[in-house]
């Protein structure tokens, strides 16, 4: 979700390219960069329905947060906030109390097993003040009372690029490579409240697991749960015959399934229906007296030229 | 005087009463007038009577004010829903099942025995806690001697067929495939259940010292039935006792698996019933090959039964797609032993790419459907061929695995790894291939859904072959998934509607619409179909009413409606109107007040002066 009012605004440098340090290095709309919800679609009310899974049925897949209760799921939030509220779009408010709600909700309906909450604001701390459902984590880059900054100016675009407190997890996720196990706890260490200018407050009473056993690639980087086939289901090779694929298809025989069976019948069914409606009949052979015509076009021509005399004879006599 | 008391009447007064003028009065008389305790005349009602009428409007204003905020609730039945969700809490739901064990060519005549040793195997087995989906049976033993007479003992509710002595017989076993004597003891017990309830048959055949074997083998049917043959089974009692028990419990109740019940993270069927399973052909670098597949046959010859076997758990379809230019995110490294290249099973939850691989673009699924995943990958030039190794330094046979909930992943290498130079051929897999990849897809979809993948099981008391079936699961295997299904979306419909109803109870302003309403009678209606034909035994029409139950309950849970960040509390409601009403409200009321107050001071004046003018 994004407000994306920066990629392609006037002011921009660089249109459609939005940068994450001056150095210009990496454009985070480079390619494979999908946003779901941009622009004006991105209010406390579509926010708390992706949360809550309250679509409208039309609503597509890849608008949906599609998570079920092995799920682990990553909020990241970021932008202006203060005391229990994080600002949407400059005209709404997201408040502490709303976002409680959604995630109790999200926690009855299963909608996922552990949630880790990332704020990057002012007063960041205060927005999950209010959460009591097992199974969250969340980190504020500020306390109350306190601002979070910015990290550096780009003075070619003219406004700052990164905040501090996401700078530095960045930097973390760039010292790792793909098989280091580094821990949350790791992740939280490493942030420095000088460096921060903030002070960075997680809170971890609602989450069970010790920190430093569980690896940061629970949250980041898409990883999946796997389970190794051991061995294929040999249904098809105790078959003597030729492959199955190029002999015919054989009758099943479910015992329980005979009125599946009858329904599986239809054509001898559906036309003894239609003999009984002398309508459907008559129109049925005309059809069928017309597709065995050969010259369709002659016959077309013959009835206009018909119809003409017709007509003409017909107001000749009035 | 009437004339002076009445325009002093009609004045409007600023509460200082008793300020007549006394000079108009015939008060001359009596030397005693005071006219701060008396009046000569009678206090007019006009006043009162105005400022009472402007109450007494504002009050009959009220009931029209509160109708038009009202808002419109549909009424749920709460205490449907909160003794729905009791009952499923305090009792398990259990399925009727008939156990019946055929001893062949056994010489004693005790079945009342057996019957009662297997009775406790079994009790043993179940820890006597009754688990959601568990079968509640009856147990009936049959023992054919070798000169075909039978002594039999049936169970409380004995099934309407009964076994005709001498049908099997002993030399049926032992001797050819496994398959025809499936189907010959198929046609022993194929009437038995056609009813409602389901009969499991195990069948125990002691042969006389055939080839000189000693081995005993044991085989699970297809149907609904298992057979454990051997010699010298009437000496080893306790261990043939056992065995069945086993089989009753372990592959007839429970699936084939050790756990009783299957955990959430193996039920992947979408919230409306739906599964919709995907099938993606990658070609990770077609500059190097691309290959191609008929789908359309694979779909009808060897996915239509699968699908057609498991209609009473899900709704399912099939779609299936040819991706290009789809790399892998992993790495893998070149084995000189193995003349291949080889990734790991540490490497298998970064093996799906998400970046490149679009494999979440059906238009057909909607949005509660669960969608399942699964991916051929055909390595480039520079990887092939890719081999799995597994943590004992094996390769891996299927060179496949899954993700619970996802899907599964199976790494297909060409037959021949050299690269044309020049422009790439397009190659379609051959059938042989095909079956072969569908066989191990058959194994990851009954992973996925909580059963093992190979056709095998081993306990402490030996091995148990599973004959496997084109359907992709055996019959018993369906009953247990039909069983389990119902007691999941049994639980799950009744959770979200107390959910639901916690929610509608929390939020006394939010506007209940009648779809809602009506998708919680519905479901309600249709949970207790489920549990009443589960009860009757009949398990694929619980499975779809539970199913339905299920869905309804989540239509309604997840109404589009039901945002509580767009409906305001009382006090909101409150806090809107008291400034158009209070102030005014105040000064009404007030007024009111102050005009009954004055009333009675000028009468009670009245009175005096006329107790007074009376006494005089």
């Amino acid at each position: 979700m994004l407000a994306d009012d920066m990629a392609c605004n006037a002011r921009n440098e660089y249109p459609a390219q939005v940068f994450n340090n001056e150095n210009h290095k990496l454009n985070l709309y480079g390619d494979n960069v999908e946003v779901d919800y941009r622009g004006y679609e991105v209010t406390v009310e579509n926010f708390l329905r992706v949360l809550t899974g309250r679509h409208e049925n039309a609503v597509p897949r890849s608008k949906r947060l599609l998570s079920d209760e092995g799920s682990h799921i990553l909020l990241y939030m970021t932008g202006h906030g203060g005391d229990e509220f994080l600002k949407f779009q400059d005209a709404e408010e997201l408040q502490s109390h709303d976002l409680a709600d959604a995630v109790k909700q999200m926690k009855e309906k299963r909608r996922f097993k552990e949630l880790m909450i990332m704020v990057d604001t002012c007063q960041a701390a205060t927005l999950f003040n209010q959460l009591q459902s097992p199974g969250v984590l969340a980190i504020g880059s500020s306390l109350k009372g306190e601002n979070s900054y910015s990290h550096h100016l780009d003075s070619d675009i003219g406004v700052s690029v990164v905040d501090r407190f996401t700078y530095y997890t960045l930097a973390f996720f760039e010292r790792l490579n793909i098989y280091d196990n580094a821990s949350l706890n790791s992740l939280f260490r490493s942030y420095d409240p000088k460096l921060l200018m903030s002070t960075a407050y997680y809170r971890t009473d609602l989450y069970q697991p010790h920190l430093v056993e569980v690896p940061v690639t629970n949250f980041f980087g898409s990883v999946m749960e796997t389970i190794h086939t051991n061995s294929a289901y040999k249904a098809f090779s105790s078959k003597t015959s030729n492959s199955k694929i190029n002999s015919e298809m054989p009758l099943n025989q479910l015992s329980e399934d005979d009125e599946l069976q009858k329904a599986n019948i239809p054509n001898d069914e559906l036309k003894t229906e239609k003999q009984k409606c002398p309508y459907t009949q008559m129109r049925v052979d005309l059809q069928e007296k017309l597709e065995k015509l050969e010259n369709v076009d002659t016959v077309v021509n013959l009835s206009i030229a018909v119809m003409f005399i017709v007509v003409m004879v017909s107001s000749s006599l009035l | 005087a009437s004339a002076v008391a009445s325009s002093n009447s009609g004045e409007p007064m600023e509460g200082t009463s008793g300020s007549l003028n006394p000079t108009t009065d015939t008060s001359g008389i009596m030397p005693e007038f005071d006219p701060k305790t008396m009046r000569s005349s009678k206090p007019g009602l006009k006043r009162l009577f105005i400022t009472t009428s402007v109450l007494f409007s504002f009050l009959l204003g009220v009931p029209f004010l509160w109708k038009s905020v009202e808002i419109y609730r549909s009424p749920l039945p709460f205490h449907d829903i909160d003794s729905l969700s009791d009952q499923i809490e305090s009792t398990p739901l259990r399925f009727p099942c008939n156990f019946h064990a055929v001893f062949v060519g056994f010489r004693s005549t005790d079945a009342d025995n057996l019957r009662s040793q297997i009775q406790d195997g079994i009790n043993q087995l179940t820890h006597l806690s009754p688990q959601c989906g568990s079968c509640s049976f009856s147990l009936s033993v049959t023992i054919q001697n070798p000169a075909e007479q039978c002594s039999e003992t049936l169970g409380h509710n004995p099934s309407s067929c009964s076994y005709r002595c001498g049908m099997i017989k002993s030399n049926d076993f032992g001797v050819g495939l496994d398959d025809t004597v499936d189907e010959s003891l198929n046609d022993v017990f194929s009437g038995c259940s056609a009813n409602s309830r389901k009969m499991y048959s195990v069948v125990v055949v002691n042969k006389e010292n055939a080839n000189g074997e000693d081995e005993v083998k044991a085989v699970v049917g297809k149907r609904r039935h298992a057979w454990i043959v051997g010699s010298g089974l009437e000496e080893r009692n306790d261990d043939m006792v056992s065995r069945v028990s086993e089989i009753f419990v372990k592959m007839f109740m429970n699936g084939g698996r050790d756990e009783d019940s299957i955990h959430g993270e193996f039920m992947p069927v979408g919230s409306d019933g739906r599964i919709v399973l995907s099938f993606s052909l990658l070609n990770s670098n077609p500059r190097d090959w691309v290959y191609d597949w008929d789908f359309q046959r694979i779909d009808d010859a060897l996915l239509a039964p699968v699908t057609k076997a498991l209609a009473p758990i899900a709704n399912i379809s099939v779609e299936s797609q040819v991706l290009y230019h789809t790399p892998k995110s992993s790495f893998s490294s070149w084995d000189e032993q193995l003349q291949s290249y080889i990734f790991r099973t540490s490497d298998l939850p970064f093996f799906v790419n998400s970046n490149e691989w679009h494999l979440d673009t059906s238009a057909g699924a909607s949005g509660r459907s669960k969608i399942l995943q699964f991916v051929v990958y055909i390595p480039s030039g520079s990887e092939c061929p890719l081999l799995l190794q597994l943590p004992n330094g094996e390769i891996s046979k299927t060179n496949g695995f899954i993700s619970p909930m996802w899907g599964g992943v199976i790494v297909w290498n060409p037959g021949n790894c050299d690269k044309d130079s020049e422009s790439p051929i397009r190659n379609t897999i051959s059938p042989q291939d095909i079956e072969q990849i569908v066989e191990i897809f058959l194994g990851q979809f009954r992973q996925l859904f909580g059963f093992k993948s190979e056709a095998i099981y081993t306990s402490v008391l030996g091995t148990y072959k599973i004959l496997p079936s084109e359907r992709g699961f055996t019959e018993w295997e369906l009953d247990v998934l039909s069983r389990k299904h119902t007691c999941f979306n049994l639980h799950s419909c009744s959770t979200t509607l107390s959910s639901l109803s916690k929610l509608v109870r929390s939020l006394p302003r939010m506007i209940i619409k009648d779809e809602i309403g009506e998708q919680v009678k519905y479901s309600l209606k249709a949970a207790k179909l489920a549990q009443s034909n589960a009860s009757l035994g009949g398990y694929s029409s619980s499975a779809s009413s539970s199913r339905e139950a299920r869905s309804l309950a989540e239509n309604a849970f997840f109404h589009p409606s039901i945002m509580s960040v767009s409906y305001f509390s009382y006090e909101h409601c409150f806090a809107v109107y008291s400034p158009f009403f209070l102030p005014v409200v105040a000064h009404v009321v007030l007024a009111a007040l102050r005009e009954w107050k004055r009333y009675r001071q000028e009468k009670a004046k009245y009175l005096t002066w006329l107790t007074r003018k009376k006494t005089a």
